[in-house]
């Protein structure tokens, strides 16, 4: 289970962008996302405010669950007050056999029962949820600073540390 | 050039000055001999060279992608109705934004007016099949005039379009018009699938050994597949003749529109389509293909013509010719009789076809034609215009037949005026009094007959009993046994009721009365699943489902889409996994992805993932899988938003899918369409709210530059193998594309203000990419200095 996570601002801006892997199940923490996924990704979360921007009205939760999918990827949502969107894109490493391969680990046969392996799941739904929760509060508080402004990149790297904290806290 | 300039091209290209196009290649000089040295350069050679001096005449093969079929301006279709379409508020079932437009038929949309349109595709593929049984001397006859294939050659492109209104009653008794009304004409006992209808797996071995002996050589897939080689084969073709002949005009048709089109299907798309579908192949789990007429034809030149006559009916009928035992025998003879006006005697002639009608019924036709070849000069010559309709074999066999041999003549052929007269009238004749009337009356008594009764109460309980007695033993003695009509045999033979009603059913579908169509398949899905007959129970289900998204519904588009839904998914289950029918699996999901994106609102969300489906399941090769990606641009692009924000659209998606498509484009070297993707994907990032895509993303900026660059370049590669008749040029392309692409260039400043302040991510791809559009130049400048000799030797220069 390989992770890509953004924050994006209100004019389709990335503010924050962090990848990461999965650390339950003897997972190392490392993203396994292959060369070219990497544009791929931006790409996916880009497309996906679009589906954002409409399941947004259609919950009261700021926490908008998977939303989107597109081929093996799933994209969680987490809204702010301030219209700025944290979009989670997940992975599964049984994606690619290759991915696996290169992984190189056994994690990707164990982990067919840890949240990993079901991105849809509700204990999946569940660990994303704690895992905006807590970046929301850092984000909060991040954006705080005096020196920081509406859509400005978070480049704090108390932030990305935080960030990084509770990707290895629950997932 | 040539083919440019007689070929009546779309309206984006004549908007460009053809003087601008002449005068392109500057890059031949500023890059002689760069074709030597770069990577692309083998692949580019042996494709276009030879066609290069591929004569004119060779553009009439192409012509149905180079002028999409009927022109836009022609067509006064409202677009796609998206705004009665236009998502009403209260109907917010399905997705939030856009709901509703369900209530009428898909017929009724004017999308069906349209001929690259996908629904009239569909409406004029499933039409019925006429078969073409001719003697001997019709077919010498029809051969002085030119046409080799013989009559059906002759007939054929007067068949896709049936003259005036028909009139058709549905099995309520109400008649509909429709101007359109279409057949088909095969050659008799053409088209034939493998009689092998199952495909392993689940049935019972020792019948597998039994079949495999009776059959002969079971093809398996091998049979289906080739039908999709062929189709892409085709395709390719056109698209690398378009790379040829727009070689270095860096703004051909396409690339210039200034919005993505949705009404017009991009012609490679609906080339795809239409060759896909245009092969039916005659199989015993369908009934589209199998005829609903055969058309018996002698000449008047005949000496006895009588028995001639039943000489072919008897050659229909049984002996060798004879259709698959699966195949209905009882269809319509029709008998014709040829005059030939030059040397034959209209008396005799008369007389000979009063004794036929006696003898014969009134299913008898006199057809005057002359048998002198019409010459395009002659005063009352048209030409002929080829089918649209044929398959991907013939069309590739002809295309390579203009390739291989140097003197290669158009294939266009001239018929006098008359003679189209007169075969339209006989057309029109026979589909009116013999064909339609005749499909009528089957269609009422086979309901009356077999559907009705299956419909009733006491038809529910017959299945249900058959199920629950015979099922229980056959299921535990894996299906072996006299339970069901379909074990014994591996088909039902055709006087067994599945296969009636599955005949009833896809007449009704010819004839448009989708209710009708839509409950018998409902019926008899549940049918062949108790029989496990997959391949039934996959075309069953794929027809149900495409005759619920034609007809008008009264459910909510919310159970609708799950009932289709559940329709599609098990088609493509038994298509793709049971029987190994990637023919299948793709018509099925592309038909439907097509329909459920007329259908807008939440379709088009649904359209998408079916056509994730395909991608994912690498059912098609290389050129289908960018044309799809290309279509979920415009699937996505189809989709209207609410408001001032445009909530609900998907720009954002539909741009993705362009990028995809022109990646997948650029891999196969197609540079034009590659072009007009990137562009469609640009102008839709444009019309976002902030106006700015995806260029804050460091990495996906960079990649779309780089698809920019590597564009450019194979734009530019192409220039110098072009003609040397096109010299007076300066440096357009290059023009044309920084005009384009404005936005890009400020994107691009921003881009390289981003990758300098964020580095990390976007460092690996940047290495490889070229970085700055002065790259190229720089490439072109050395090899300006460096070359010139050796591209004199090339004879380039």
């Amino acid at each position: 289970m390989s992770y890509y996570f953004a924050i994006i601002g209100t004019q389709d801006n990335p503010l924050f962008e962090y990848e990461f892997g999965t650390s339950k199940q003897g997972g190392d923490g490392q993203p396994r996302f292959s060369e070219q996924a990497r544009h791929l990704n931006q790409f996916i979360l880009h497309s996906s405010l679009d589906i954002v921007e409409e399941v947004q009205w259609t919950s009261n939760q700021l926490y908008l669950k998977a939303i989107d999918k597109f081929f093996n990827n799933y994209i969680s949502c987490f809204l702010t007050a301030g219209n700025t969107k944290f979009l989670l894109l997940h992975q599964p490493t049984g994606g690619g056999a290759a991915a696996a391969a290169a992984g190189g680990n056994s994690s990707s046969t164990r982990s067919s029962t840890s949240i990993g392996a079901n991105p849809t799941s509700a204990a999946t739904e569940e660990a994303v949820k704690n895992f905006m929760g807590e970046v929301y509060e850092n984000y909060v508080k991040a954006t705080m600073s005096p020196f920081y402004k509406v859509n400005m990149e978070i480049k704090s790297p108390v932030f990305r540390a935080r960030v990084a904290a509770a990707g290895r806290k629950y997932l | 050039m040539q083919p440019l300039e007689d070929a009546p091209l779309t309206e984006p290209v004549q908007s460009l000055p053809m003087a601008a196009a002449m005068r392109l290649p500057r890059q031949r000089q500023s890059l002689p001999g760069g074709d030597s040295s770069h990577p692309l350069d083998a692949s580019l050679h042996s494709l276009p060279l030879r066609e290069r001096r591929a004569n004119p005449s060779a553009a009439s093969l192409f012509r149905s992608t180079l002028t999409p079929p009927g022109s836009r301006s022609a067509s006064p279709a409202p677009s796609l109705s998206l705004g009665t379409r236009s998502p009403s508020r209260a109907a917010m079932s399905g997705s939030v934004f856009g709901g509703g437009g369900f209530k009428q038929s898909l017929l009724d949309t004017g999308a069906a007016d349209s001929p690259g349109d996908p629904l009239n595709l569909i409406l004029k593929s499933f039409v019925p099949h006429i078969a073409i049984h001719g003697s001997q001397d019709v077919n010498d006859l029809v051969a002085e005039k030119g046409f080799a294939g013989g009559l059906w050659e002759l007939l054929r492109p007067f068949g896709e379009r049936v003259q005036g209104k028909v009139a058709i009653r549905d099995s309520n008794g109400g008649s509909r018009t429709w101007e359109d009304f279409s057949v088909r004409f095969t050659r008799f006992g053409e088209g034939i699938e493998d009689s092998e209808p199952v495909a392993g797996g689940m049935r019972s071995p020792p019948l597998m050994a039994v079949n495999g002996q009776a059959g002969g050589i079971p093809k398996g897939p091998g049979g289906r597949p080739n039908l999709i080689a062929q189709v892409e084969r085709v395709v390719d073709r056109h698209l690398n003749y378009a790379e040829d002949a727009y070689m270095g005009i860096t703004s051909p048709t396409t690339p210039t529109r200034h919005s993505l089109d949705l009404d017009a299907t991009s012609p490679y798309y609906a080339l795809y389509l239409r060759r896909l579908l245009s092969g039916i192949p005659l199989s015993s789990h369908e009934s589209f293909a199998h005829p609903v007429a055969c058309v018996m034809a002698i000449s008047s030149r005949n000496p006895s013509p009588i028995e001639a006559l039943r000489r072919l009916y008897t050659e229909t009928s049984s002996g060798e010719h004879r259709l698959p035992q699966w195949v209905d025998g009882d269809y319509l003879r029709y008998y014709v009789l040829v005059h030939d006006e030059e040397r034959s005697d209209i008396t005799k002639s008369m007389a000979l076809f009063d004794q036929m009608k006696r003898h014969f019924g009134l299913h008898c036709h006199l057809l005057r034609i002359r048998s002198s070849e019409s010459a395009e000069t002659d005063d009352d010559s048209i030409p002929l215009p080829r089918s649209d309709w044929m398959t991907a074999a013939e069309e590739l066999a002809d295309i390579e037949k203009s390739e291989s041999q140097e003197d290669f003549e158009d294939p266009t052929r001239h018929i006098f005026e008359s003679d189209a007269t007169a075969i339209r009238t006989f057309i029109r004749e026979m589909v009116i009094q013999s064909v339609i009337p005749t499909m009528e009356r089957n269609i009422s008594v086979w309901n009356d007959q077999v559907a009705s009764r299956r419909r009733g109460i006491s038809g529910r309980f017959m299945s249900l009993s058959k199920r629950w007695t015979f099922g229980s033993s056959s299921r535990s003695s894996s299906g072996v046994g006299g339970s069901t009509n379909y074990d014994a045999l591996g088909f039902y033979r055709p006087d067994t009721p599945e296969a009636i009603m599955r005949r009833l059913a896809d007449f009704a579908f010819m004839l448009r009365d989708w209710k009708l169509a839509m409950s018998t398949y409902d019926l008899l899905r549940t049918d062949f699943q108790n029989d496990k007959a997959w391949k039934y129970h996959a075309a069953a289900n794929e027809m149900a489902a495409l005759s619920l998204l034609i007809m008008p519904q009264n459910m909510s588009s919310k159970t609708r889409i799950e009932t289709i839904n559940q329709m599609l998914e098990q088609a493509f289950y038994s298509y793709h996994i049971r029987c190994q029918s990637l023919y299948g699996a793709i018509r099925c999901t592309v038909l439907a992805l097509e329909l459920l994106r007329l259908r807008g609102g939440s379709g088009i969300d649904e359209a998408v993932r079916w056509g994730i489906r395909v991608l994912e399941a690498r059912l098609m090769g290389p050129v289908g899988d960018a044309l799809l990606k290309e279509r979920m641009a415009i699937c996505y692009a189809s989709k209207q938003g609410t408001g001032s924000q445009a909530w609900g659209s998907r720009k954002r998606k539909s741009a993705l899918w362009s990028v995809l498509g022109a990646e997948a484009w650029i891999a196969q070297s197609k540079f034009i369409q590659a072009q007009r993707c990137l562009n469609e994907a640009r102008k839709m990032y444009s019309l976002l709210p902030g106006e700015c895509g995806v260029q804050n993303f460091a990495v996906a900026s960079d990649f779309l530059a780089h698809l920019n660059d590597q564009l450019k370049e194979g734009l530019r590669i192409e220039i110098p193998t072009r003609d040397d008749e096109t010299d007076d040029g300066d440096e357009e392309p290059e023009l044309l594309m920084d005009e384009e692409s404005e936005t890009l260039d400020r994107r691009r400043a921003r881009r390289t203000s981003l990758i300098i302040s964020s580095g990390g991510g976007g460092a690996a791809s940047l290495e490889t990419a070229p970085l700055t559009p002065l790259a190229p130049a720089r490439l072109s400048a050395v090899e300006d200095e460096g070359d010139v000799a050796s591209s004199r030797q090339d004879g380039f220069g």
